[in-house]
């Protein structure tokens, strides 16, 4: 057993220095490609987008921003990105938590073998998950054919419509929320749940009031890791997405590539982070609480 | 004693260096380039090769594949025009298909030979649309057609047809998203030119200006939408000429737009049913193009590339191209055998416009997506 030596403030004794200043040069080289490859050229970037072209050359502005909010097609662009990643963030959320509460309370073979099941995705990549929904779910597909064998003959494909991106986006973010959900509820003690259910507590008020208050912090994180793959994918949508609305990062691309704007990509670009940030920012007060909660 | 290691390096490697210099005597090896896809590529080595030493004791070639490496055959261009400037060996004897002027300053310099019937005795038989520039060798080409399933429908032969196909039959018609893939946007393309008074001479690089298109867009525009609904998936376009071959594979569509040689390859293989056939529109053909072989004047072995340049457009390779890629032949189709006539007379074209490149293709794709594909209401 290890004992856990007091960090940074705390620590007074002779070597401290040494130790801090050893800390930092290990960190250096990272911290130092994390500034010259991303930081550096994103606030450029940034400072880019805030330059409007006028008669005496370029001169700050919000001009580029207000084109953008002023396009109905950008914004539905927008907006379908956000309801799209928070329709799949809630239910992968709501899935990966059944899932981790089925195996929190469930031993045996058949909950190995669901466990299993639940981080297959992780190993397929997006584009396989992709082209195999277009076989499955796809127009006379697998589903379509099975379906028509017990006389459902109505069936209509979500492969090209809102709801194709949407499954393979569920599909393809399970494992993640179930392993850190699952972390989460293996800290919750047995005997906490003994004594509230020897106390009548019915399976739902356990639920509530003993297990996601103490999973909240496992919920919060799995919700940020969700919504930022979600949030920036590209293979998915485009494959199986409708043309329009685009999520922002297929508008993104092809803004870019096909049309050759690089200003307007941008600033759909930095929409696109500011949206991730806010929910990064969550996600790095969460976990700044759980280090202060610990000391 | 020999050791273990050593036999089998110096069996493996002695032969080798004997097969070389044998070869080598008798033998002339010519430096193709090729960045096309695979199916050419394939096509060069596993077809023309073996015909080519057949027919030309004495000469073989080699292809090398610079797809997706540096600017593909544009680099070994730069490096033949460096070369002649500098009198050294080009190490390059046959483009496939590079378009001779995109580098710059290399037709002035003299870089690219001259062909005409004197050299390449078989020019005669060219078909004279493919014709561009005298240093240019069309040797195969390509065009979107309509794809489509005859035990369902009979072939379109206007772009009228394929509305009254569409609006017949809800979700039996789609076409892919034009940024995405060539027959996509080459039926937009043909929606434009269909909206213009069919006639793709109003489209040049030069005429190009905001507002004219705008308003002649704008009436394609009007036709695509009048589709939309009837499309498939009620405006649900696939993402590529895949997944629009996939659509028509999986039996969810009737009709499509594809490319010639992606359809007849896909119906030789067996990956398309049986029934389906594909015609070309005979009011106004949807567009396509050629691809162009080029020669340096400071070819290795300009006798030799010549030679390959006149088997190219013999009968018989042409109806390989044909056979195997399924592309158009550079050479008129009079010239060709009668059934394979015969077998395509769906296809052959009457003419084979063009679209130019730059400001209308951002235009017509920019404008698909904000006027056709979304049903935001517009003022």
């Amino acid at each position: 057993m290890t004992i856990a030596k007091p960090l940074a403030s705390g620590a007074k004794a002779p070597g401290a220095f040494l130790e801090q200043a050893a800390g930092l040069a290990l960190i250096a080289a990272p911290m130092a490609l994390l500034i010259t490859l991303i930081l550096l050229p994103t606030v450029a970037m940034i400072w880019g987008t805030l330059q409007v072209p006028s008669d005496s050359g370029a001169q700050f502005g919000l001009g580029r921003y207000q084109a953008f909010f002023a396009d109905a097609y950008s914004m539905a662009n927008l907006r379908y990105t956000l309801f799209q990643t928070l329709a799949s963030c809630a239910t992968a959320l709501t899935l990966s938590l059944g899932i981790a509460l089925y195996l929190r309370f469930s031993e045996g073979r058949i909950a190995t073998m669901i466990h299993a099941l639940s981080l297959f995705p992780l190993f397929v990549p997006s584009v396989v998950i992709s082209y195999a929904l277009v076989r499955f779910l796809g127009p006379n597909g697998l589903l379509q054919l099975l379906l028509e064998q017990v006389g459902f003959t109505h069936y209509r494909t979500p492969y090209l419509t809102p709801v194709g991106p949407y499954i393979a986006f569920v599909w393809e973010n399970l494992p993640l929320p179930v392993l850190v959900l699952g972390a989460g509820l293996s800290q919750v003690s047995d005997h906490a749940i003994e004594a509230a259910r020897d106390l009548g507590a019915k399976a739902p008020r356990i639920l509530v009031e003993i297990l996601l208050p103490q999973v909240r912090r496992s919920l919060l994180i799995a919700f940020a890791l969700i919504f930022l793959g979600v949030i920036g994918s590209f293979t998915v949508p485009y494959l199986l997405g409708p043309p329009a609305p685009e999520m922002l990062g297929v508008f993104m691309q092809r803004t870019l590539g096909n049309l050759r704007r690089p200003e307007e990509a941008q600033v759909q670009a930095v929409m696109l982070m500011l949206m991730a940030s806010v929910v990064s920012g969550f996600y790095i007060a969460t976990m700044l609480q759980s280090e202060r909660g610990r000391r | 004693m020999i050791s273990r290691r050593n036999f089998l390096v110096s069996s493996a490697v002695v032969p080798l260096v004997l097969g070389t210099r044998a070869f080598a005597q008798n033998t002339k090896t010519l430096q193709v380039f090729t960045d096309g896809d695979t199916n050419i590529s394939n096509w060069w080595n596993d077809n023309i090769k073996p015909a080519f030493e057949a027919a030309n004791p004495g000469y073989t070639f080699n292809v090398t594949i610079t797809r997706g490496v540096g600017d593909g055959n544009g680099t070994i261009a730069a490096r033949a025009l460096a070369a002649m400037q500098s009198k050294t060996d080009p190490q390059v004897d046959y483009f496939e298909e590079f378009e001779a002027d995109s580098i710059a300053g290399s037709v002035e310099a003299g870089l690219w030979l001259t062909v005409d019937e004197k050299n390449v005795p078989n020019l005669k038989l060219i078909n004279p649309a493919a014709i561009d520039l005298p240093y240019q060798l069309p040797y195969r080409g390509s065009q979107v057609l309509i794809a489509y399933d005859s035990a369902k429908t009979t072939a379109p032969k206007t772009f009228a047809d394929i509305m009254a196909y569409a609006k017949a039959n809800p979700g039996r018609f789609t076409y892919g998203r034009p940024d995405k893939g060539g027959s996509g946007s080459n039926f937009v393309i043909r929606a434009i030119h269909e909206a213009n008074g069919r006639n793709p001479s109003l489209f040049t690089k030069e005429s190009f200006e905001q507002a004219k298109a705008d308003g002649m867009l704008g009436k394609a525009w009007e036709l695509l939408r009048e589709l939309h609904p009837y499309t498939f998936g009620e405006g649900t376009y696939p993402a590529g000429n895949t997944p629009a071959l996939q659509l028509l594979a999986q039996g969810a569509v009737d009709m499509i737009p594809a490319w010639s040689d992606q359809a007849l390859q896909a119906m030789n293989q067996g990956v398309l049913p049986e029934t389906v056939k594909v015609a070309q529109l005979q009011d106004l053909a949807l567009c396509g193009g050629f691809a162009y072989s080029a020669i340096p004047t400071n070819a290795t072995d300009l006798e030799g590339a010549l030679k390959l340049a006149n088997f190219m457009l013999s009968p018989e390779m042409q109806t390989s191209c044909v056979r195997e890629i399924g592309g158009f032949p550079g050479i008129g189709w009079e010239h060709l055998p009668a059934e394979l006539k015969a077998e395509y007379i769906d296809v052959i074209p009457v003419s084979i416009p063009t679209f130019p490149s730059g400001d209308w293709q951002t235009a017509k794709n920019d404008g698909w997506y904000k006027n056709v594909a979304t049903d935001i209401v517009r003022d």
